[in-house]
This record gives structure tokens, C-alpha cells and sequence, in this order.
């Protein structure tokens, strides 16, 4: 029955049949009114980064970030900057005063969340952070950033309760290692050719005992060796007190495998609230290497590599040459170690 | 207008003569301009949310409850633009292109009759009149392309020039048809030749073998002449980017839209005059109250063509320059041409079923040829050469 | 009436001047229409509105755009077209013409000769009237037009015809 312009015809009797029903059939209007409905994201989408806390009535206390610096360190473009929190006395508590994440640079690449080895850092899914200035406007800053854990089991289920699933197991773990109040000396740990182990300090029984040993989660990017040597350091933490180092040879990526060394007490300079001369004149009698470790800023957060010890020894050792890479202690530091070096050249 | 000057003459009889003379000269020119450039505002308010919905989205709904200030955010978004023109450009012709766009197009509402004896003017040469103003706006269409210097604005200025007037004259001829059946060129004339019958419906030109030709050629004809879809080559986006009008910005750029808007609402509004039966329909009549429902009925027919419009742009895809240029001579034309014979046929032919019946049936066989010669060329398969 | 007659006076004298006198082609052609309009001015003033319409109609609407077209596709695009002389060299041959010209019409249109000249009685402008006289009174002369636009239209077909047998 196809008459002269029955194509032109059809047409119009299908655009009038769209028009009307778009008035009675709710469905074939596909537009999402943005502002009043939102589209639902993926599990996986991702913006910018947060900070998880675990108890809503203290957030700033139970924050999980510990100001050790891996994110700022790693982060591409540079956008997180930290600052550890000190108490009165100067000791740092393990948490960061100062949180900033510049999101104008940020460009979502998720390494800090995958090198945090605390779960401290997650990666949000919030793309309405518009603001009416280019500059400070988009700077976040600690309290924005912290975000609660039920929050981010809200966002991202399925991850937010593998994290949760870990780390009870870890807290579980470490419980069952306190009933026997052994020390934390992490058992057995291979004994390395490293020159920069200096094997009589090494294995003492800490003074400063531990309850347990923590475990670093599975999928956290670290060697065995560098999980093994990580977890005896975690577990000279209880609350508040000051990290003692006892292991030799850090966790430098795949240069020296560490000896698991127990914290010992003879290195009474290893103290972040001493200022650098403090430091020096405790010093001033031992090694090399202890007056070059003397001389860095005691918090061995890792930001050079090494703990404060193994990159003392491996600056003695000539296996690192770069002198400057303490970030906490900053130029001072850089030029107390060169200043070392050329009298060590000397001598 | 010269009848209410007498109404106005009869009513204040006291008052001198000079100031009922403006006073009736600027009554029709306050009701032409605060009317129809607020049906062209909101007609492109409709016409947005009509496609969107026949492309199952919603038109604008954020400016005002359903967009209802979309066109007055528009217009003040074009105004406040920033005004460019070309360095090189002709400064002058490019400032009169969109003023000589919209001039034409105002002034052929000054012939449409909205209501019984409700004409701004009552020409002797009403139709006539009207294609010569609309005539006129090819020129600003070459006007613009010529003055952006800008080659792609001077080819869509060439094609519009060609369209435009290839387009013009089936639709001219369209209507002599109706002249000739009414016998004056004057629109209120051929409004009121339409009166009377069932209901006053069914005298409308329309409903007669050479007026539904009429009817078609002259719609397509209009749809042309304001270059509108399916004919929107000369300023279609992507086809020549915008055509003669690339190189306006702001409010000049609105003119053009308001020259081409308003003379599709004017030529709609004169396909209702001489086709549609005008103010004709249920209850129209001279009087107030027939005055009334006259006007009632002319916007209502008027939207119908305005909707006709808006529906079929949203329906037919582009028609190529040379498809459309061979559409017009080998089809519209010679159509044209019959048509007015068949119209000849209608009148000296007394007995009323025959006329019928030979008008039909002239009019049916010329289409079914002419149809038939322009489809020789069909789509032959496609031969393929690879390279070797 | 007076003072429309002298305004649109102006107006058609200024839009011939203008298009021999200005540089630019375009502007010329343009101040050419606003001559048209003049005359069409003129035609409506003396009452034959049917001529006035026309004259925009088919000078305006068909003339002037054919010699746009001319320019456009003439004319290099970008239309530097370079000094131009406006008055050249043999002005004196134009002025000669244009004087000789104007005395001939002046003699022709002297008051007492040209009143024997018209025919009396109201003057039929209505558009019946003139059609009526095209197909009555003056039938020979329209035929001949007629025949005259047919042949001018089948020239155009042969000469495009031409040029498409040659391009293919």
C-alpha cells in the first residue's frame, strides 16, 4: 500500500507517537535532572583522596594515618603535604597536624592509597568539590578530609569490608601474640651480608617489649623482607611511645635484605625530641655510622628509604651516596652529614 | 485602517483630526509589534521543547517553571555578547544585512487578517504586496554571506540565494491559484470568500481538489523560503557551519534568527488566510463577539501550521542542494502551472460534480506523471573498485 | 504629498548617484536597490500600486540579485579590487549624452504639448482592469513578450545544457 510519500508519511506518524507518549510513558524520557537526581557512580569510580577514621566520637584520635610521609613521598604531582603532630615535649605523635591535599593538582592516580600501608588513605568517589576560587579554595585540609569508616563502607562496600575484615584479623593476630608477653623480636630472621650490620648491637632483647607482632596486610606492595622488617618495627609502637629502631639494613628497595634486629638502648641519641648538637654530643665517641645517625631527624618514618640506623649505615657503607634525602630533617641535616662525610674524608 | 479611523471617528467625535489619525495609524502597529514577536519568543520556547520530546528528552525546564523565561534569558544573553565583526569585513552591509532581514519580515504582517475586517491594512494588492516585501529578504541573505568575507559564508549565502528564489515562484503561482478563484489580490477579500458553508468550514480553499495542491505546494514553498528543515541547507551546522550568518554574534545573530522566524509565522499566517479559511470557523462573524472567536480561530489555525511546522523539522532529514534545487523546477513548478489551469477548469465548468471530478482527476495524473518522470534515475548497485 | 514627493525625489536621485559614483562594486549595486525603491516610492504615489509592487518585486527581488550573483561570481572573493576611477577619462562623452537626453525629454514633457498626449478620463489601476487590457487591448504586445521570455528562458537551458554535456 505504498503511496507516494508514504516514507515522509511514516515518519511523522512515528515522531508523533514519540511526542505523545513521551507525556504518558514515564520511561522514554532518559534524561537524569541532574541537580535532583544523580546518576549512581560505579563501586570503583574514583575523585580524590580521604582520610578513614574509625570512631566517630573522637575522629582526630582514632584516624588511622601516621604521619609517616609514604604518600607525600610517592604521590606523582606532589599534592599531599604532611606534617607530623609533636607533643609539648616535641615527641611526635603518630598522627599528622597537618593534612593538606591540593586536589587542583591532584590527578587521581591512587598510588598514596596503594602504598599507604595503614588503610589510612581511600580514595573517594564525591565529584561536586566546584568552588568559586582556583588557589587556596581548593586546597583540603585535615578536617575535610577526614572521613569516617562507616562512610566509606557506605561509598565502597565490597572494598571498605575487605579492609575491615584485614585488620580485625590483624588486631586478632596481635592479640593472641600478647597472652605470651614475648618480646616483639620477629623470630629467625635471615642474617644478611649486608656491611652495614653491625652484628653486636643486633639481637638484643628490647627492653621496650611489645605485645605482639603486627602483620602487614598481603596485598601492601613490600618485599617479604621489607614486610618482615616493617612489622618489627610497627610492633615497637604501643601508644604514644617513640618508635624504637633496633633493625639494621631498612627496607631499601631490593638493595640489602634487613636484619631483623630487636630495638636495643644503645643508641641514646635515637631521640626526636633531642635537638641536632644533643644528638652529636651523645655521639661524639661512637662510629661512623652512629654519628651520621645522630645527625638525621630520629623519627624513621621511612621517607629516605631506610630507617634512620640503615641509612646511617649505608651512607657509611658508600651503598648511598645521595646525602640529602632525610626529609624531616631538612637542610640542617643534609649539612651536618656532608659536614661528616668530608671530616670522615679527611681523617 | 481606514475603518477605524471612522470607529475611532464615531466614538470621540470631538477630538481633531490629526490625532485620530495617528491614533488609528498606531493602534495596528502597537498590536503587530507587541503580538508577533512574542509568539516568535515563545514559539522558539515550544519549538525546543517539542523536538526534545519527540526525541525523548525533555526540552528546556531550568529557566522558570518548564522554560517558560527560556527566550527572555536568551535574548538577554545575546544582547549583553560581545559584538564581532570581521576586521576585514565590510562594515556597513555588515551592519544592514539583519536589519534588512527583519524588515520584510514585520512588514508582512501588515496584510494578515487576524480577525473579521481586522487587517493593519487593507491593501488593494494585499498578496502581491506581500511577496514583493519577501522577495526583498533574499537580499539580506546575500548581504550577510557577501559582508563576513568569509568564503564558507559567501557559498551559503550563493545556495540560500538560489534556494530562496527557485522556491519563490511555485509558490507565487500557488497562490494565483487562489486569487484567480476569488478574484482580487486583497487578504481580507480572500478571507472573506471563505465564509459561509457547514459551519463556515467548509468553504475553505483546502477542501477543494486545487486548493489541497495549492495548499501543499505553497506550505513547502514557505518552508523553503524561511529555510527551514528539511531546507535548511544555507544555514545548517553541519552542512556550511552557519551559512550567511558564521560571522554574527549577539544581537545581530538574533535578528537573523527573528527574520527567519518571524517570516515562517507570517507566511503560516498567510497559508491560513487563503488556504485555511482565515478567521473563518464555528461562530465567527462580523461584531464583537464574532470579532472575537474570528481571532480565536486565526491563532488556533495558526499554531496548527506553526505545529505542522516544528513537527515536520523534527521528522524529515536534510534535503541535499541538488535534490532540492531539481525538486523545485521539475516538480514544484510544473505542479504550480497545472494547478492554475485546474483552477480554470473549476471555474467555467458549472455543474459542481463535474468539476470535481475533472479537477481531480487533471490534477492526480499530471502528479502520478511528473512523480513518475523525476524517479527515472533509481539507485543502481554500487560497483566497487580495490585497488590492485 | 508635496513634501513625499520631493523626499522620495531625494532619495531615488541620491541612490543613482551614489551607484556610479561609489568604490566599492557591492555598495553600488546596493544604493542601485535604494533607487528601485524610489521609483517604486514614485509608482505608489501616483496611485498605480500594482506597477509600485512589481517594481519591487521583479527590479528588487529578481534584477538586483542577478547582478549580485554577476559580482559574486565575477569578482575575486576577498574583492580587493584595486583604485578604481570613478570618473575616467571621457567624462565629456557621458555628459554630452546625459545633457541631449535631458533637453529631449524636456521638450517631450512640456505642459502644453504632453496634455494633448494622454488619454482622458480616470486613470484604471486596478489590477482587473490592467489584466483585462493585457488580454484585450494589448494582447499582440503581451503574446510577444511572452514569446520573447520563453526564448530568453530556453537560451539559459541551452547554455547550462552546454556546459553539462561538456563536463561530462
Amino acid at each position: 500500500m505504498g503511496f507516494i510519500g508514504k516514507g515522509l508519511f511514516d515518519g511523522m506518524v512515528v515522531t508523533a507517537r514519540n511526542f505523545v507518549g513521551s507525556y504518558f510513558d514515564k520511561e522514554r524520557l532518559v534524561t537524569v535532572q541532574y541537580p535532583e537526581e544523580r546518576v549512581q557512580t560505579p563501586e570503583n569510580s574514583r575523585t580524590f583522596p580521604f582520610l578513614v577514621y574509625d570512631d566517630d566520637k573522637s575522629p582526630v584520635d582514632t584516624m588511622r594515618c601516621v604521619a609517616c610521609k609514604i604518600c607525600e613521598v610517592e604521590c606523582p604531582p606532589q599534592c599531599i603535604y604532611i606534617v607530623m603532630d609533636r607533643d609539648e615535649k616535641g615527641k611526635p605523635r603518630q598522627r599528622p597536624k597537618v593534612f593538606d591535599i591540593d586536589i587542583s593538582v591532584c590527578m587521581q592516580c591512587q598510588i598514596c592509597v596503594e602504598v599507604c600501608p595503614f588503610d589510612a588513605i581511600k580514595m573517594d568517589n564525591d565529584y561536586e568539590k566546584s568552588q568559586y576560587g582556583r588557589f587556596d579554595e581548593l586546597v583540603e585540609h585535615l578536617p575535610d578530609l577526614l572521613k569516617s569508616n562507616e562512610y566509606y563502607n557506605r561509598i565502597k562496600p565490597t572494598e571498605a569490608s575487605a579492609v575491615d575484615a584485614k585488620l580485625k584479623a590483624e588486631k586478632e593476630k596481635k592479640a593472641k601474640k600478647a597472652a605470651p608477653a614475648a618480646a616483639a623480636k620477629p623470630a629467625a630472621a635471615p642474617k644478611t651480608t649486608a656491611p652495614a650490620a653491625p652484628a653486636s648491637t643486633a639481637s638484643k632483647p628490647a627492653a621496650a617489649a611489645p605485645a605482639a607482632k603486627i602483620t602487614i596486610p598481603e596485598d601492601a606492595p613490600f618485599t617479604p623482607e621489607q614486610r618482615q622488617w616493617l612489622s618489627g618495627f610497627l610492633s615497637t609502637i604501643p601508644a604514644g611511645a617513640a618508635p624504637v629502631t633496633g633493625a639494621p639494613a631498612p627496607p631499601a628497595p631490593g638493595a640489602q635484605t634487613p636484619a631483623a634486629g630487636a630495638p636495643t638502648g644503645d643508641w641514646p641519641w635515637h631521640d626526636p625530641a633531642l635537638g641536632m648538637q644533643q644528638r652529636l654530643d651523645l655521639a661524639k665517641s661512637a662510629s661512623l655510622a652512629d654519628k651520621l645517625m645522630a645527625a638525621m631527624a630520629q623519627t624513621d618514618c621511612h621517607a629516605c628509604g631506610y630507617d634512620c640506623r640503615g641509612y646511617a649505615d649505608a651512607i657509611a657503607g658508600g651503598a648511598e651516596k645521595d646525602l640529602s634525602l632525610c626529609l624531616p630533617g631538612e637542610a640542617e641535616t643534609a649539612d651536618m652529614l656532608k659536614k661528616l662525610m668530608e671530616e670522615a674524608g679527611k681523617a | 485602517m481606514e475603518t477605524l479611523y471612522q470607529q475611532l471617528r464615531s466614538w470621540f467625535a470631538h477630538a481633531p483630526d490629526s490625532v485620530l489619525f495617528w491614533v488609528s495609524v498606531a493602534i495596528p502597529i502597537i498590536f503587530v509589534i507587541s503580538v508577533f514577536p512574542g509568539i516568535f519568543a515563545y514559539t522558539t520556547l515550544v519549538e525546543r521543547k517539542a523536538l526534545g520530546r519527540i526525541q525523548n528528552r525533555f526540552g528546556p525546564n531550568r529557566v522558570g517553571r518548564w522554560g517558560i523565561l527560556q527566550p527572555i534569558a536568551d535574548g538577554l544573553k545575546l544582547l549583553i555578547k560581545e559584538d564581532i565583526v570581521p576586521r576585514r569585513a565590510d562594515k556597513l552591509v555588515h551592519f544592514l544585512a539583519p536589519v534588512i532581514a527583519v524588515i520584510p519580515s514585520i512588514l508582512l504582517f501588515s496584510v494578515v487578517p487576524v480577525g473579521t475586517g481586522l487587517v493593519p491594512v487593507d491593501l488593494n494588492i494585499g498578496i502581491l504586496f506581500a511577496f514583493a516585501v519577501s522577495t526583498a529578504s533574499v537580499l539580506a541573505l546575500f548581504m550577510g554571506g557577501w559582508a563576513s568575507r568569509n568564503k564558507f559564508s559567501l557559498l551559503g549565502a550563493m545556495r540560500a540565494v538560489a534556494q530562496v528564489v527557485s522556491y519563490e515562484v511555485p509558490m507565487v503561482l500557488a497562490a494565483v491559484a487562489v486569487v484567480m478563484a476569488v478574484g482580487s489580490l486583497s487578504t481580507l477579500r480572500i478571507a472573506r470568500a471563505q465564509a459561509g458553508g457547514v459551519l463556515n468550514i467548509t468553504n475553505w480553499f483546502v477542501f477543494r481538489p486545487w486548493g489541497f495542491v495549492g495548499f501543499v505546494l505553497f506550505t513547502i514553498g514557505a518552508m523553503a523560503e524561511s529555510a527551514r528543515t528539511p531546507f535548511d541547507i544555507p544555514e545548517a551546522e553541519s552542512e556550511i557551519i552557519a551559512g550567511y550568518h558564521t560571522e554574527y554574534s549577539g544581537f545581530k545573530f538574533a535578528l537573523f534568527q527573528m527574520g527567519e522566524y518571524l517570516a515562517s509565522i507570517a507566511m503560516a499566517g498567510i497559508t491560513v488566510t487563503m488556504f485555511l479559511g482565515g478567521y473563518n470557523g464555528p461562530g465567527s462573524g462580523p461584531g464583537w463577539i464574532g470579532g472575537l472567536i474570528s481571532m480565536f480561530w486565526f491563532f488556533a489555525k495558526l499554531a496548527f501550521m506553526i505545529a505542522l511546522n516544528i513537527w515536520i523539522r523534527g521528522t524529515w532529514p536534510r534535503v541535499r542542494v541538488d535534490q532540492l534545487m531539481s525538486f523545485a523546477w521539475k516538480m514544484l513548478l510544473p505542479m504550480s502551472i497545472i494547478n492554475i489551469v485546474a483552477v480554470g477548469f473549476w471555474h467555467y465548468i458549472t455543474i459542481r460534480p463535474l468539476a470535481w471530478i475533472i479537477t481531480t482527476l487533471w490534477l492526480a495524473l499530471w502528479f502520478i506523471t511528473l512523480a513518475k518522470l523525476a524517479a527515472t534515475e533509481g539507485v543502481a548497485p554500487r560497483t566497487y573498485r580495490y585497488a590492485s | 504629498m508635496e513634501t513625499t514627493f520631493w523626499i522620495l525625489s531625494a532619495i531615488t536621485v541620491l541612490g543613482a548617484l551614489f551607484a556610479i559614483t561609489l568604490r566599492n562594486l557591492v555598495h553600488c549595486v546596493l544604493s542601485l536597490i535604494l533607487f528601485f525603491l524610489g521609483i517604486a516610492g514614485h509608482y505608489f504615489l501616483l496611485r498605480a500600486d500594482f506597477l509600485g509592487a512589481v517594481q519591487i518585486l521583479i527590479y528588487i527581488g529578481a534584477v538586483a540579485v542577478l547582478m549580485l550573483f554577476a559580482i559574486m561570481l565575477t569578482r575575486h572573493v576577498t574583492g580587493d579590487e584595486g583604485p578604481r576611477e570613478v570618473l575616467g577619462g571621457k567624462w565629456w562623452a557621458g555628459m554630452g549624452t546625459a545633457i541631449i537626453i535631458a533637453g529631449l525629454l524636456w521638450a517631450v514633457i512640456r505642459k502644453d504639448q504632453l496634455a494633448q498626449l494622454l488619454p482622458t478620463g480616470a486613470a484604471q489601476t486596478s489590477v482587473a482592469a490592467i489584466g483585462k487590457a493585457l488580454v484585450a487591448d494589448w494582447v499582440v504586445p503581451f503574446e510577444a513578450m511572452a514569446v520573447l521570455l520563453t526564448a530568453a528562458l530556453i537560451g539559459a537551458v541551452v547554455i547550462a545544457l552546454e556546459e553539462v554535456i561538456r563536463r561530462r
